[in-house]
């Protein structure tokens, strides 16, 4: 048998109908109700996925409270005006219509473990056999003082959740004097999307530099350095804005006055700046922590890799930003859709009588605008070890751009529409 | 053995399938091994689509029209550094030659 003979036989076993053929198996999948929670890049996938990967079997349900899905990545360029929100808005109704994906439009507000019901804020109960939790982050407002009061008053926005505190952020920029200054303050890693803070100081930068030259930007950063794609972003930050954005490491915010508009530091002199987009720092999604299920540093939770099975809590899954991660691996969106892939397929094969994969494997590719045309990457593989039961990087793989170019600028774009459709339509 | 992933598998995947196997050891391997493979396919997803499929007038190179076989070469040549590329030949470092043998197989051309 040659190769092109073998790679067409089993080119068509594997195709996109692939029944389970187990009897006994396919009615324990088909039985089971599996709730996913969240409707962003992880539990939306997720739904979709255990769909697809069921051959349609699978009964899943998907509560999500916001009427569609906007995204996190490329809205740093609704920040600096280059695009609108509605440019990442997509639909919920491909999940249904394409998938058969039940949706509620709720929040959860709690789980009941023992009973395996979900309760929403309406008031209704669900029940499940298998929950898959996707709630993104949840913002510890209170490690900052007088962050909430200021934030109530409108003074600092975080704009960390893709929605109306971008389009927000972006006219308090826009509404600047010519010569004022915007602060960005990170915390210390990990926090979601590392290269995040970097791209939207690039994206302030380039609109202040065409329209209030004057203008500064200050990166406050906990961290010792740049979290991620540094050397790129000094470089285009050195290039392209120079004298706009100044680079300010270990400036960890712990107050900010909101009526002088002053941020205040473990050991540096204040700060004043015009605009305070103040980001905190991050843990697991409220829904996570508040069901004891963040147990790695009362901020994460610990999942079993193979599955991503609470290690707390059986047939509870975390996905996506909430998880305690394996070295090197993102807290990104393009993460989250490959953790729900994982999930999905354990799943699948839990219920259906299969082992699960003993070797799964995560990609991430995450691109980063330095000005509204020009892009840079970094790209990782994530195999699973089982001798240590996490996943890492695959040494000589993964990297990095060598420098911004447009073509990978209209790749981030190819990137962004063809995921929104591999976890939404 | 079910955990390596193999030609040998993967060709009974297909005979397993073609007869339509139900409820017995030997097809819930071939069902278990075809999950696992859909699941690392759809590792590529992300950029090139569901299923490589790709949404109509995006510029990530499409995927779907390559042959089985010739998607494997292409995976080979940027993981050896034959063919130059952006983000591939990092992303193509990162499997093992048997999954990039999987994935060309799962999204290959069907026709």
């Amino acid at each position: 048998m040659n190769r092109r003979h073998f790679l067409g036989q089993s080119a068509a076993a594997a195709g996109l109908a692939f029944g389970l053929n187990g009897k006994a198996s396919a009615s324990a999948l088909k039985s089971a109700h599996i709730v996913v929670v969240g409707a962003g890049y992880g539990g939306a996938t997720a739904a979709k996925y255990l769909r697809l990967l069921s051959d349609n079997t699978a009964q899943v349900t998907l509560i999500e409270p916001h009427p569609q899905f906007i995204s996190c990545p490329m809205s740093n360029l609704v920040v600096g005006g280059s695009r609108q929100l509605g440019e990442l808005s997509v639909s919920y109704n491909g999940l249904v219509k394409n998938h058969g994906i039940k949706m509620i439009k709720d929040r959860v507000d709690s789980i009941d473990r023992e009973k395996k019901t979900v309760k929403l804020a309406s008031g209704q109960t669900v029940k499940y056999d298998k929950l898959v939790l996707s709630p993104g982050i949840g913002l510890m407002m209170d490690r900052i003082e007088g962050l909430e009061a200021a934030n109530k008053a409108g003074v600092t926005l975080q704009a960390w959740n893709a929605g109306p505190e971008t389009v927000a952020l972006h006219k308090q920029i826009a509404g600047m004097n010519d010569g004022g200054v915007y602060a960005l303050s990170i915390p210390l890693a990990p926090y979601r999307c590392p290269p995040g803070p970097y791209e939207r100081v690039c994206q302030v930068a380039n609109y202040l530099k065409k329209n209030k030259p004057k203008s500064k930007v200050l990166v406050l950063d906990a961290n010792q350095d740049v979290t991620s794609k540094g050397k790129l972003f000094k470089e285009a930050w050195a290039k392209m804005y120079p004298g706009i954005i100044e680079y300010m490491p270990e400036h960890n915010v712990m107050a900010v006055d909101a009526k002088t508009r002053t941020l205040k530091f473990e050991v540096q002199e204040d700060i004043k700046a015009e605009v305070l987009n103040i980001l905190p720092p991050m843990r697991a999604g409220s829904l996570v922590v508040n069901a004891g299920l963040a147990d790695s540093n009362a901020r994460w939770s610990n999942v079993n890799f193979l599955n991503f099975e609470s290690v707390a809590a059986k047939d509870i899954h975390i996905i996506g930003d909430s998880i305690q991660v394996a070295p090197a691996m993102p807290k990104s969106g393009h993460m989250a859709n490959q953790h729900a892939k994982v999930t999905a397929a354990a799943i699948i094969a839990e219920l259906s009588g299969f082992a699960v994969n003993p070797q799964p494997v995560l990609t991430n590719t995450c691109y980063s605008f330095v000005n509204d045309t020009e892009v840079v990457h970094v790209a990782s593989v994530h195999q699973y070890v089982p001798a240590e039961k996490t996943f890492k990087t695959v040494p000589g793989s993964g990297g990095l751009s060598p420098a911004p170019t447009a073509l990978e600028g209209t790749y981030a774009w190819g990137w962004a529409k063809n995921i929104w459709a591999d976890s939404l339509v | 053995m079910l955990r390596k992933f193999s030609m040998q598998t993967l060709f009974l995947s297909a005979v397993f399938s073609s007869l339509a196997l139900s409820n017995t050891v030997a097809a819930q391997e071939v069902n278990a091994q075809r999950l696992y493979n859909m699941a690392l396919a759809a590792t590529c997803a992300n950029c090139h689509g569901t299923m490589g499929v790709s949404v109509p007038g995006v510029t990530v190179p499409m995927i779907n029209q390559l042959s089985a076989s010739v998607m494997y070469e292409r995976l080979m040549d940027y993981k050896t550094g034959k063919s130059e590329g952006t983000i591939m030949p990092q992303l193509a470092k990162g499997y093992t030659d048997e999954q990039l043998k999987i994935i060309a197989s799962v999204l290959g051309k069907k026709n």
